[in-house]
C-alpha cells in the first residue's frame, strides 16, 4: 500500500549494501587471479605511455631472465600484432589483444586470452596493457604486481597529471635513463612527484637500451615472485 | 571512456541483488570519490545507455561527490581535499598517503513491484 495517499500502488523498497564497486567485471579478475595462483604464475600488470618502452623493457627482461622461454606475455594494442611478435622474437611466448575502441585491457578479455597461451612451465606472465596513462589504472586484471613503465623523455611532471595510474603502481620503472644529459628532465623533482602521489611505491631507474637498472629490475622481480611463490604454498 | 566499464560494474552488482519478484529499479545511490578518476557526468551517461533493456532500465542515478582523505608524509595530520591530489593544509607538502577518495560505493538501490 502506497504511503501517501494509500492508492494501492506498493512504494519502492530500498536495499542497502554500501559496497565497493570496481570497474568491469570483479568476478573475472577474482578468477584469473585464482588460476595464476594455481598455476604458480606471477602475472604482472605492465601499464603506462605509448611509446615509454614497455615492450623495450620486456624484450630486454626476457632476454637476461633465466630461461627466455619461461616467460609469457599478453599483449594489448588498439591495433596490430607487431609487439607480440617482438615478444616472440625474443624468445617468450605471446598472445596479442587488439582491443579495437577499447582504451583498456580488462579481466574478461585477459581470460579469454588465457585460453589460448599455454602456460605451462612459465615462471611469469607479463600484460603490457594498451599505453594509456588513465584508464588502464582502475581495472584489477588479477594481476599480482602492478608496474607503470614511464620515460624521461615524457618530463617530470607525468605523476601529477595521472595520479591515479602512479598511484596504482607497486613499482615505476624510470625508463630512457640514457637520455638524461640530453632532455630537460629533473629526476629529483620526478621522484618527489610519484613520491607525492604513493608514497609507498618503488622506483627504478633503468634503461631498456643500455641495459641499466636491469639488474635491479630483475631482482625485483625475482623477490616478488619468490614472496609470491610462498604465499601460494609452493617451494620457489 | 572506462566509464562504460565502471557503470557495467555498478550494474551487475545491482544485478547481483536483485531477487525474481523486483520488477524494476527506480533509483540507484552511488558515491564517488574526488580521487577516484571517474568523471561524474560520462558515469551518467554510461549508465543509462547500459540500462537499457535491463530492470534497470530508466533508473535515475543519484550520485554524492566525496571528498579525499590523505595523511601528509611531511606533518601526519590527516586532511581532506576535492580533486585528485591535495597539498596538506599544515605544512604545505604535496600528496600524501590516500586513505580514501578512490573509491566508487553502491550506497542503496530502490526497487519497485510494479
Amino acid at each position: 500500500m502506497c504511503d501517501t495517499c494509500g492508492c494501492g500502488t506498493p512504494s519502492p523498497r530500498t536495499i542497502e549494501l554500501n559496497q565497493r564497486v570496481i570497474a568491469g567485471n570483479a568476478a573475472s579478475a577474482e578468477h584469473n587471479r585464482a588460476h595464476f595462483a594455481a598455476h604458480e604464475i606471477f602475472a604482472v600488470n605492465l601499464m603506462g605511455t605509448p611509446g615509454a618502452g614497455k615492450t623495450a623493457l620486456l624484450e630486454a627482461t626476457i632476454r637476461r631472465w633465466r630461461e627466455s622461454g619461461r616467460i609469457a606475455v599478453i599483449e594489448g594494442d588498439q591495433a596490430t600484432d607487431r609487439d607480440s611478435a617482438r615478444i616472440r622474437a625474443a624468445g617468450a611466448a605471446a598472445c596479442q589483444i587488439e582491443t579495437g575502441l577499447g582504451c583498456h585491457l580488462d579481466a574478461a578479455q585477459i581470460h579469454h586470452a588465457l585460453h589460448r597461451l599455454e602456460l605451462g612451465d612459465r615462471d611469469m606472465l607479463f600484460i603490457e596493457n594498451v599505453g594509456n596513462l588513465v584508464c588502464p589504472a582502475l581495472f584489477d586484471l588479477g594481476e599480482r604486481l602492478r608496474v607503470v613503465v614511464t620515460s624521461t623523455a615524457e618530463g617530470a611532471d607525468k605523476p601529477l597529471k595521472y595520479p591515479p595510474m602512479f598511484r596504482a603502481a607497486h613499482i615505476v620503472v624510470l625508463n630512457k635513463c640514457d637520455l638524461i644529459p640530453h632532455v630537460p628532465f629533473n629526476f629529483d623533482e620526478w621522484t618527489d612527484y610519484v613520491l607525492a602521489v604513493n608514497p609507498h611505491t618503488r622506483i627504478i631507474k633503468a634503461s631498456a637500451l643500455s641495459g641499466e637498472g636491469m639488474g635491479e629490475w630483475l631482482s625485483q622481480l625475482d623477490g616478488l615472485r619468490q614472496s609470491f611463490l610462498y604465499a601460494t604454498g609452493s617451494s620457489a | 571512456m572506462h566509464e562504460l566499464s565502471v557503470a557495467r560494474g555498478l550494474l551487475a552488482a545491482i544485478e547481483r541483488n536483485l531477487k525474481p519478484g523486483d520488477a524494476r529499479v527506480v533509483r540507484v545511490s552511488v558515491s564517488v570519490g574526488s580521487a577516484a578518476g571517474i568523471a561524474l557526468d560520462s558515469l551518467r551517461l554510461a549508465f543509462r545507455v547500459i540500462a537499457e533493456g535491463t530492470r534497470i532500465d530508466g533508473a535515475e542515478l543519484s550520485i554524492t561527490a566525496l571528498p579525499a582523505r590523505s595523511r601528509c608524509t611531511g606533518c601526519g595530520i590527516l586532511f581532506e581535499f576535492g580533486g585528485m591530489i591535495g597539498h596538506c593544509p599544515s605544512c604545505g607538502r604535496l600528496g600524501g598517503e590516500l586513505l580514501s577518495g578512490d573509491e566508487l560505493i553502491l550506497r542503496t538501490f530502490e526497487v519497485a513491484d510494479v
